[in-house]
C-alpha cells in the first residue's frame, strides 16, 4: 500500500464516518438511523485495518475485525431488535429541535471540532491526526444527538455513535490505546447497550412506549 | 498556469469561442427544456410534444399582443429583460466551451453566483410589483429558497477551488482537468451532492419545485410570473431555459472538464469543445428529466431542511478540502 | 505484599461468584460482608506497612499509595456497614414482596461486583485500567438502580446511565489524548498511561492537548462525581436504589470518582501549572454548591434531600481541592470518610422510613424520635454529622477547607461556598426537624428495624464518634497522601 493510497482511504474512512453522523442528524426513521449507524461501524473499523494494513502490525489488523463485528454487525443488530413492530413506533416523533435547525447546529459543531482540534494537529501533523476534526465533529454531533431526541432508541444511536467517534480518535491519534484498555472498553460499551436495550424493553412494558417525554415523574 | 488568460490580445479565436458559446445557449436552452419535457413524457408512457415544442411555444408567445397588469410599475416591465440579460452574461463569462473567455477577470466565483442572484432578485421584485396574493406568495418563497441556495453554491464551488488556490472559474476547470484524482477526495463528492441539490432548487424542479403544475398553490417560480403575457412571457420562459441550461453547463465542466478547449484554442478544439458540452449538458438533463420520474414534490415546509442539509455537505466540502490536503500537493 | 493488593479486588469477585451460583441467602451475603470487611482490613494493613511508600503488582498495573489505602479504608467501612444491613433489608424486602428471588440473587451479585470495581479503581496505576474499572462501576449500579421495578426507579435508571454513559465516554477521550501527548513526551507505549510514568514525564506534555484532555477528564469524571454540568442523574438514582445501594453509592462511588479527578489533577497540575484546573474546580464546585443549597431548599422528599446533600458535599470537596494545599487535601480525605459513613447511617435510617410509611415525603414522616429510638437516634446522629456540628468529624474537615482556601487566597471562593453551605444546613435543619422532632401524627405506622441494620446503625455512630474525637494515624496517612498530590504547603 502506497503513502497515496493510505492518505486517500484514511481520509475517505474519516469523510464517510463524518458523513454518517450528519445523515443520523438529517433522518428521523429509527430504522434508518440503525442503518447508518452500521455504516458508520463499517466506517470506522476501516480505520484500524488501512493502519494495520499499511504498518503490516497483525494486532490492529486484529482489532479492525473485532471492531467491524461489533459495532457494524453485532450492536446495531441488537438496536434494531430493540425497534418495536408497531408502525408508529417506527417514526421519530417531532425532535425537541427541527431538522432545518439541527443540521444549521451540525455546521456549527463542526467548524468548533476544527478550532478545537487544532493543538492535536500542531503536536503530530501526520495524515492520520489530519483526520482528527472529522472524528471530534462526529464526537460534538453525538451529543448534540443525545440531547435533542425524544426517543429513547435515538439516544441509543446518539450514545453508539459518541462511543464511535471517541474510538475512532483514539486509532487515529495513537493506533489504538493499549490493548487492554481497548478491549475493556469495548466490553464496556457492550454492557452499556445491553442494558440500553433491556430497558428499551422494561420501558415498553411498564409505559408502554419509549417516548422519554413520558418520563417526567422525578423532578426538582 | 496559463499565463495568457485575461491578457488584452485575446486571439479572434476565443472571441470566437465566447460567442459560439453564448449562441449556444440561446438556441440550445429551449432544445433542452424540450428534451427533458420529451425524456420525462416517454417515460411515463406518453408520446410528448417533441424536442421543438418549447421553440413553438416561444414563437407563439413572441407574435401575441404585450399585456401589462395595471398597476404594476417599470420593475415588472423590465424584469425579464434583467433575467435575461444576466443569463447571457452568465452564459459568456463560464467555462464552457473554451477557457479563456474575453470577460475571464470577472469570471470568479463570485461575480458569478452575484449574477445569478440578480437574476433570481429581479423576478422576485417583478412577482411583488403584481400586487396580487399568488405574486406575494411565490416570491416569498423563492426568496427563502434563494437564502439558502447562494452561500450553498459559494461554498460549494469554493470547496473545489481550494486545490487550486484560485476562485477564478477557468482555474478551477483546469486545476481539475490537469489532476483527476482529486475529483473522488471527499470535498469534491461532497460539493457535487451539495452543488446538485442546489441547482435543482435554484432552477425549480422537482422535488422543490414543480415545472408543470397547475395548481397555484404548489407554486413557485411559476406564481411569480403568472401575470405575464405575450413576448415578455417568452422572454422569461426563454431565460428560465437559459439558466438551467447554464447551470448545468457549470456542474459539467466543474466534474466533467474533458473536451474544453484550453486558453488558446484552434478551430478544431472549439469545435470539438462545442459537443463536448452540448453532450455533457444533454446527458445531465436527460438524468434530471428521469429522476424526476420518480421523486415526488416536497411539501414546502421540508424544503428548508433539504436545503440545509446541503449546505451542511456544502461546509463540509469546504473543511475536507481544507483540512485533507495530501503532502504531495 | 502485592498479593495483598489483590485481595480488595478477588475478594468480593468470589462473593459474586457464589452469589451467582447459590442465589440470595445467608451463607451468601454474609460472605459478602466478609468480602467488605476484607478489603478494609487490606487497606489498613497496608497502611501500616507502606504508608509513606508506594507499592506495584502485576507488572506495574496496580499501585498503593497513601492516596490509594485511604480509599481502600473508605470503601471499606462503608461497605462493610452496607453488605451487613443489606442483609436484613432484602429478607425483609423478601417478606413484604417486594422483590423476588431472582431480584435478590441479582442484587446479591451485583453489590460484590460493585465493590471489587471500586476498589480496582483505587487501586490502578494505569489510568486506562482506572477508568474501566469506573465504568464498570456505572454498569454494575445501573441494574441495582432499577431494582425496585417502578416507573420511577426505570426513569431513574435510564437517566443514571445515560448521562453517566455520557460522562464516562468523555473521560476516555480525556485518557486517550493524555495517551497520546505522554507517547510524544517520550514515554513508551506500554506503559505511557501508569500514573508514575506520567509524573515522571509531565513537564514534557504538551500544554495545549494536556489542557484540552484535563479539561475533558473534568467533565467526564465530574459526571460520575455529581458536579455540574452533568449531575442531573444525581437526585434521581440515589433517591430511587435501595437503600443500601444508596448508601455506597452517596457515600463511596462519588468519592472514588472524584478520587480520579485527583490523580489526573497531580499529572496535569505538573504539566500546565495549578492554575487552570484550579479555575475549573472552583467554577465547577461552586456552580454544584448553589444547584444543591438551591434544590435542597425546596425539597419535598427526604431522599432526594439527602442526595443533594451529597452532591453539596461533592461541591465543597471540588472547592478544598481546587485550593490544593495540604492542609486542603488531608481535610478533604477526612470529608471524604466522615462523610460516607455519615450518609450510610441516614439512608438506612431512611430506608427504613420508606419500608413502613411507603412512600418518601417529608410531610407524611413525623416524630421519628418518638417512635423509635434506633432510627430516630441514628438519624439525629447522621443529620448532626452532615450539618457539620462538633464532636463529628466533619466540623473538623471543614473548618480545615475553610483555612485552607483562606490560606490559598481564595478568600472569595470561600465566601461564596459558606453561604451556599449555610442554606444548605437551614434546609436540612428544618426538613430534619419537622420529620425528627414533635409528636407523631395519628396513624402513622410503626418503624420496624431488621437486626442487621440495626447492627450496622450502631456501628456506624460508634465509628463517627471515634472518628470525631480523634483521627489517630489516619492523621499521618492523610498527609502522606497530601504530599504525594503535589500539595505544597
Amino acid at each position: 500500500m502506497t503513502q497515496a493510497t493510505y492518505n486517500g482511504v484514511l481520509n475517505l474512512a474519516a469523510g464517510a464516518f463524518l458523513l454518517a453522523a450528519v445523515l443520523i442528524v438529517w433522518r428521523r426513521e429509527l430504522r434508518a438511523i440503525v442503518g447508518l449507524l452500521a455504516w458508520q461501524g463499517i466506517a470506522l473499523a476501516a480505520i484500524p485495518l488501512t493502519e494495520g494494513i499499511y504498518k503490516h502490525d497483525a494486532a490492529l489488523i486484529v482489532v479492525g475485525v473485532i471492531v467491524l463485528l461489533l459495532r457494524a454487525v453485532a450492536l446495531p443488530l441488537l438496536l434494531i431488535r430493540a425497534v418495536g413492530t408497531e408502525p408508529h413506533e417506527r417514526r421519530e416523533s417531532t425532535p425537541l429541535v427541527n431538522t432545518t435547525t439541527s443540521l444549521l447546529i451540525t455546521a456549527g459543531l463542526t467548524v468548533l471540532a476544527y478550532a478545537v482540534t487544532r493543538p492535536i494537529i500542531a503536536l503530530d501533523p501526520s495524515p492520520a491526526t489530519r483526520a482528527v476534526p472529522a472524528t471530534f465533529a462526529v464526537i460534538l454531533i453525538a451529543v448534540f444527538v443525545m440531547v435533542s431526541r425524544r426517543r429513547a432508541l435515538s439516544q441509543a444511536v446518539g450514545f453508539m455513535m459518541l462511543d464511535n467517534g471517541i474510538a475512532a480518535t483514539a486509532f487515529l491519534i495513537t493506533a489504538g490505546v493499549p490493548l487492554i484498555v481497548e478491549l475493556g472498553a469495548s466490553l464496556d460499551v457492550m454492557f452499556a447497550v445491553l442494558v440500553l436495550g433491556l430497558l428499551t424493553g422494561h420501558m415498553r412494558r411498564t409505559f408502554g412506549g419509549t417516548d422519554l417525554d413520558q418520563l417526567r415523574e422525578l423532578r426538582g | 498556469m496559463n499565463a495568457t488568460i485575461g491578457l488584452a490580445g485575446h486571439t479572434y479565436l476565443t472571441y470566437l469561442a465566447t460567442a459560439l458559446q453564448v449562441l449556444a445557449v440561446i438556441v440550445g436552452a429551449p432544445f433542452i427544456v424540450g428534451g427533458m419535457r420529451q425524456v420525462r413524457a416517454r417515460l411515463e408512457g406518453r408520446a410528448g410534444g417533441g424536442i421543438g415544442q418549447p421553440w413553438r411555444d416561444l414563437h407563439k408567445q413572441l407574435r401575441k399582443q404585450q399585456v401589462t397588469p395595471q398597476g404594476t410599475t417599470v420593475v415588472f416591465g423590465f424584469a425579464p429583460a434583467v433575467v435575461a440579460g444576466t443569463a447571457l452574461l452568465i452564459a459568456a463569462i463560464l467555462p464552457l466551451i473554451a477557457l479563456g473567455s474575453p470577460l475571464d477577470p470577472a469570471a470568479d466565483l463570485f461575480g458569478v453566483v452575484g449574477l445569478l442572484f440578480l437574476g433570481t432578485v429581479a423576478l422576485t421584485l417583478a412577482g411583488l410589483d403584481t400586487g396580487t396574493a399568488f405574486g406575494g406568495m411565490g416570491s416569498s418563497r423563492e426568496i427563502t429558497i434563494a437564502a439558502l441556495v447562494e452561500p450553498t453554491i459559494l461554498l460549494a464551488v469554493f470547496a473545489l477551488s481550494v486545490p487550486g488556490r484560485s476562485a477564478n472559474l477557468a482555474a478551477i476547470v483546469s486545476a481539475t482537468a490537469d489532476n483527476p484524482g482529486h475529483l473522488v477526495s471527499p470535498g469534491s463528492l461532497l460539493a457535487f451532492v451539495a452543488l446538485a441539490i442546489v441547482i435543482i432548487a435554484e432552477t425549480g424542479r422537482l422535488p422543490v419545485d414543480n415545472p408543470s403544475t397547475h395548481l397555484e398553490l404548489t407554486m413557485i417560480h411559476e406564481a411569480m410570473v403568472l401575470e405575464y403575457a405575450g413576448p415578455k412571457l417568452a422572454l422569461v420562459e426563454w431565460a428560465s431555459g437559459m439558466r438551467l441550461t447554464v447551470l448545468l453547463g457549470l456542474l459539467a465542466n466543474l466534474f466533467l472538464p474533458w473536451g474544453v478547449a484550453g486558453a488558446d484554442p484552434s478551430v478544431l478544439a472549439i469545435l470539438i469543445g462545442f459537443v463536448a458540452i452540448t453532450v455533457k449538458v444533454a446527458v445531465l438533463a436527460g438524468l434530471l428529466a428521469a429522476g424526476e420520474v420518480f421523486i415526488a414534490k416536497l411539501r414546502y415546509f421540508r424544503i428548508p431542511e433539504l436545503l440545509a442539509g446541503s449546505f451542511l455537505l456544502a461546509l463540509l466540502a469546504v473543511t475536507a478540502s481544507y483540512f485533507f490536503a495530501t503532502p504531495t500537493n | 505484599m502485592s498479593l495483598l493488593l489483590l485481595v480488595p479486588i478477588g475478594a468480593p469477585l468470589v462473593a459474586a461468584a457464589l452469589a451467582a451460583v447459590l442465589g440470595w441467602r445467608r451463607l451468601t451475603s454474609s460472605v459478602t460482608v466478609l468480602a467488605a470487611l476484607c478489603i478494609l482490613i487490606s487497606g489498613v494493613i497496608l497502611g501500616f506497612n507502606h504508608g509513606s511508600g508506594v507499592r506495584f503488582a502485576i507488572a506495574n498495573l496496580f499501585r498503593a499509595d497513601a492516596l490509594s489505602i485511604t480509599m481502600l479504608i473508605v470503601i471499606g467501612t462503608v461497605g462493610t456497614l452496607a453488605t451487613w444491613a443489606s442483609i436484613g433489608y432484602i429478607d425483609a424486602e423478601l417478606t413484604h414482596g417486594h422483590t423476588d428471588a431472582r431480584g435478590a440473587k441479582l442484587y446479591g451479585v451485583l453489590v460484590p461486583i460493585f465493590l471489587a470495581a471500586m476498589a480496582s479503581a483505587v487501586l490502578a496505576n494505569n489510568i486506562g485500567v482506572m477508568w474501566v474499572a469506573i465504568e464498570a462501576t456505572t454498569v454494575a449500579t445501573a441494574f441495582l438502580v432499577g431494582h425496585r421495578r417502578t416507573r420511577a426507579a426505570l426513569e431513574a435508571t435510564w437517566k443514571y446511565v445515560v448521562i453517566c454513559s455520557v460522562g464516562i465516554a468523555l473521560a476516555f477521550l480525556g485518557t486517550v489524548l493524555l495517551y497520546f501527548a505522554s507517547l510524544h513526551a517520550g514515554a513508551s507505549s506500554g506503559d505511557a498511561l501508569n500514573i508514575d510514568v506520567l509524573l515522571a514525564h509531565a513537564s514534557q506534555l504538551d500544554p495545549a492537548v494536556t489542557r484540552l484532555a484535563a479539561g475533558l477528564l473534568l467533565l467526564g469524571y465530574g459526571a460520575k462525581a455529581g458536579l455540574v454540568p452533568f449531575h442531573t442523574w444525581l437526585a434521581d438514582a440515589h433517591s430511587q436504589a435501595p437503600a443500601p445501594v444508596s448508601a455506597l453509592m452517596s457515600g463511596v462511588l462519588l468519592s472514588v470518582a472524584f478520587y480520579a479527578l485527583l490523580r489526573v489533577k497531580s499529572v496535569v497540575d505538573l504539566a500546565v501549572g495549578t492554575g487552570f484546573l484550579r479555575t475549573g474546580l472552583i467554577i465547577v464546585g461552586l456552580l454544584t454548591l448553589l444547584i444543591a443549597a438551591s434544590l435542597l431548599v425546596v425539597q419535598t422528599d427526604f431522599k432526594r434531600m439527602l442526595a443533594y446533600s451529597s452532591m453539596e458535599n461533592m461541591g465543597l470537596v471540588a472547592v478544598a481541592a481546587a485550593a490544593g494545599t495540604k492542609l486542603a487535601i488531608a481535610a478533604l480525605l477526612l470529608h471524604v470518610l466522615a462523610h460516607g459513613i455519615a450518609k450510610t447511617l441516614v439512608f438506612l435510617g431512611s430506608g427504613q422510613l420508606q419500608a413502613a410509611h411507603d412512600s418518601t415525603r417529608i410531610s407524611d414522616v413525623t416524630g421519628v424520635l418518638a417512635r423509635s429510638r434506633m432510627v430516630g437516634v441514628t438519624f439525629l446522629v447522621g443529620l448532626a454529622i452532615l450539618l457539620g456540628l462538633p464532636p463529628f468529624a466533619m466540623f473538623a474537615s471543614e473548618l480545615s477547607i475553610s483555612r485552607a482556601l483562606a490560606g490559598a487566597g481564595l478568600e472569595w471562593v470561600l465566601g461564596a461556598a459558606l453561604l451556599f453551605v449555610v442554606i444548605a444546613f437551614a434546609a436540612l435543619v428544618r426538613n430534619g426537624s419537622r420529620m425528627l422532632l414533635g409528636p407523631p401524627d395519628a396513624g402513622s405506622p410503626a418503624i420496624t428495624v431488621p437486626r442487621s441494620v440495626g447492627a450496622a446503625l450502631v456501628t456506624g455512630v460508634i465509628l463517627s464518634l471515634v472518628l470525631g474525637l480523634t483521627v489517630g494515624p489516619l492523621l499521618e496517612l492523610f498527609q502522606t497522601a497530601a504530599t504525594l498530590l503535589g500539595g505544597t504547603r
